[in-house]
């Protein structure tokens, strides 16, 4: 789906697609605080057209609103990725002590979120390609006989 | 790692942005690389010294743990 998208816009359309989703699920709540979508759609709009602007800019910041990185901005990117999983999965597990030492209700966020980033490293590991090293070549026979160090 | 991206541009008259565009990367990543802050991909090594026509070992030494041309 991303492709049909041109590049600038794929982070404000997602952008903008979460701040709908926001305040609609304020409007559902319905009560007194329906003004919070309203609120939530003005602010959406306001960063979609922050973002598209920082887009088209020659930063790195710009690069990455824009979603046209380069190898570095795309290390970059994913280092600060990896910093935010870290302190999220730390954060929940100080929050889940607690609340287990305060003997709270509000414990079993913390054990979900601490649940995905976990189960979402080893995915990770999976997905990427931890365990595909194959068989060294030392362990066929057949080269063993052949190679001239051997003999 | 010392590279002699710098001394290369400049002895051609190219700009940062100019190489930038010829190679493909943001005019930052060019100056990160010149600066040695940032090591480049080995595909991207190669394009670089092949834009220079020279051979990776030429561009990049890695013997200089000094960064900068």
């Amino acid at each position: 789906m991303m492709t049909f998208i041109s590049p600038r816009l794929r982070k404000p359309a997602i952008y903008a697609l979460a701040g709908v989703l926001f305040a609609a699920a304020w409007l559902v709540r319905g009560g007194n605080l329906w003004w919070v979508s309203i609120m939530a759609l003005i602010g959406t709009a306001v960063g979609v057209v922050r973002m598209y602007q920082l887009g088209g800019q020659d930063t790195d910041e710009g690069a990455r609103a824009g979603s046209r990185g380069d190898e570095r901005q795309q290390m970059i990117s994913l280092r600060s990725r990896a910093l935010a999983c870290n302190l999220t999965a730390i954060t929940s597990f100080i929050g889940l002590t607690v609340a287990i030492a305060l003997n709270a209700v509000w414990w079993w966020p913390f054990l979900v979120t601490l649940l995905i980033t976990g189960y979402g490293y080893l995915f990770g590991l999976s997905n990427y390609g931890v365990a595909e090293e194959g068989t060294p070549d030392d362990a066929d026979p057949e080269r063993q006989t052949r190679s001239p160090i051997g003999s | 790692m010392r590279n002699r991206i710098r001394e290369q541009r400049t002895q051609r008259g190219l700009s940062q942005a100019e190489l930038a565009g010829a190679l493909g990367v943001s005019r930052q990543t060019v100056i990160s690389i010149e600066s040695g802050r940032y090591l480049p991909s080995l595909p991207l090594a190669f394009t670089i010294a092949r834009f220079f026509d020279l051979t990776v070992d030429k561009m990049f030494d890695p013997d200089d743990e000094e960064a900068g041309a």
